[in-house]
């Protein structure tokens, strides 16, 4: 398995402004590529997602996406703490954790992890006070 | 495949390129000295149009000279067009002097628009929010560009062709029955059997606002039409009065319609249930063909409306309803699309980066692709031409 694309962004810490620009972007990239819709969606769908969970929880974090030669993406999304005290608790669905600045710009409704795993064809997730790290799969 | 309704004359086309930087899908490109539109990504909306100077580009309707070839003719008056007069007896004067340019009948749109937004209100989805379709350019935008939305769109005619199918039905006694539509912007002109081709449409011909309304101005003041206009269909086109809904998410301008499709995609605007794009400013008001300024338009429909008791059309289900929208697959493989992908970066790589257009195309991306696809070659590049003949010096 060769990795034919690789890309590297960075969610700064405290920046709403910027909300979902990341996700965008990588959403521009695979549109250029041509990826199906229905695939696209989801993707986009887990990215946000993920994406403003950095921005509301974590002090901000990488984003990186692999586009591999057997037709599948693999995304890894590295934040510096502070880490999901209880996971079982963040993945029920509806369980939130968020601040009330979050939640007033219309975040934080307990849906992101869950959702997230939803829509995702491999979703793995490791947590401990120095960082999360989300790993997601995606057959194209 | 639906036409670009764009049309290039060479003669008056000063080469500034303007049009090409205005596109938003980069439809627009120049080749040999001329501009050239490509019809598979081109939505109608109009701003290459706008952005020409010299009238190089322009949006043609047909001409009045058709009323003769139909027994009983009718003509079809969208709000936006109504909505530019500052009164009603304004209006209804308007409308005779539509009727005197040799119509049998004038037909005021806004009760069929009001039957849009009540079906649009009540459109039952999985697929929240539901994007109204009442506008060609978003339509072909989540064609090209955003096809994750495509199952959002409520399969619903244009409010025209609801009007025209409808009439249709109810003018069979009259022989052959010509149905001209009177349209406020560029888009609206695909959507009839003539100037375009639209086959499928029951209108005959679409007429442009711009290029009637002189005729039109000197049957003013001879008589007045009675109207009773339906406040619906005014708010159906406007964004302000869309937003007194709770559940629909209105917006307006190219750029802005972008931004809310771009949410939707993330999952985004699920508490909506339904999306009114409008590309023009003002919403149709705002129509590049009027000759009106949109903000006043708005400024009308209260006052129009005030005392008006005009509602809905009921009109037929097969009238309303069309087929599902679908979009155009792209047959590569996965290993295609990447090689395709991976070559077209490489020679990005070699580009300068500065989007200029000089080569004739919007960006240096497009430029790239096109340089992939074999159809132009890096020495078409003006800057990279220029700096290397520096070096030669």
């Amino acid at each position: 398995m060769t990795v034919l694309l690789h890309e590297d962004y960075i969610v700064e810490r405290g920046d709403f402004k910027n909300a979902g620009k990341v996700s965008s972007t990588i959403k521009e990239k695979l549109k250029m590529i041509g990826i199906d819709a229905k695939i696209l969606r989801r993707i986009s769908i887990a990215c946000y997602e993920a994406e403003i969970n950095m921005l509301i929880h974590a002090w901000g974090g990488d984003i990186s996406m692999d586009v591999s030669d057997d037709g599948t993406v693999r995304f890894v999304f590295k934040d510096p703490g502070p880490g999901i005290p209880d996971l079982d608790d963040a993945m029920t669905p509806g369980y939130s954790t968020a601040s009330d600045d979050a939640r007033e710009m219309g975040f934080g409704a307990g849906m992101g992890l869950p959702n997230i795993k939803k829509v995702s064809d491999s979703f793995d997730i490791a947590s401990s006070p120095e960082g999360t790290t989300i790993t997601l799969g995606f057959h194209l | 495949m639906m036409e670009s309704v764009v049309a290039y004359t060479l003669e008056r086309c000063v080469k500034c390129m303007k049009c090409i930087q205005a596109c938003p899908v980069s439809a627009v490109s120049m080749e040999n000295n001329r501009i050239i539109v490509a019809h598979e990504r081109c939505t109608n909306c109009g701003r290459c149009i706008d952005a020409c100077h010299s009238q190089g580009l322009v949006a043609q309707g047909s001409t009045l000279v058709d009323i003769a070839n139909y027994d009983y003719t009718v003509c079809l008056v969208p709000p936006a067009l109504t909505s530019a007069c500052r009164s009603k007896e304004e209006a209804e004067d308007l409308f005779n002097g539509i009727k005197l340019l040799g119509f049998d009948e004038v037909v005021d749109l806004s009760p069929y628009y009001g039957t849009v937004l009540r079906e649009s209100l009540a459109y039952q989805t999985e697929n929240r929010p539901a994007i109204v379709s009442m506008c060609s350019v978003v339509n072909r935008l989540i064609k090209t560009e955003y096809q994750v939305l495509i199952d959002h769109l409520i399969p619903m005619n244009y409010p025209a062709e609801i009007a025209a199918r409808d009439l249709r039905m109810k003018l069979t006694d009259k022989g052959t029955v010509g149905i001209f539509n009177m349209c406020e912007c560029a888009s609206r002109l695909v959507h009839a059997k003539y100037p375009y081709g639209t086959l499928d449409s029951e209108i005959d011909h679409a007429l442009s606002i711009a290029d009637t309304f002189p005729l039109i101005r000197k049957n003013l003041g001879k008589g007045r039409q009675k109207l009773n206009l339906c406040r619906d269909g005014f708010a159906a086109m406007d964004t302000v009065m869309l937003g007194e809904h709770p559940r629909v998410l209105a917006a307006d301008g190219y750029d802005k319609v972008q931004n809310i499709l771009e949410l939707a995609e993330f999952g985004r605007l699920k508490e909506f249930d339904v999306l009114y794009l409008l590309p023009c400013f003002n919403g149709c008001s705002g129509g590049q063909l009027l000759f009106g300024n949109g903000y006043l338009s708005h400024q009308n429909i209260p006052s129009l409306t005030e005392k008006e008791t005009g509602c809905c059309q009921d009109v037929s289900q097969e009238c309303i309803w069309r087929n599902s929208f679908m979009a155009e697959e792209d047959r590569r493989s996965f290993t295609e699309k990447m090689e395709f992908f991976r070559k077209v970066n490489e020679v990005l790589e070699k580009l300068p980066g500065y989007d200029c257009s000089a080569c004739g195309m919007r960006t240096c991306r497009i430029m790239a692709e096109e340089i992939v696809s074999g159809n132009r070659s890096l020495s078409d590049c003006h800057i990279l031409n220029s700096a290397s003949r520096e070096d030669v010096q």
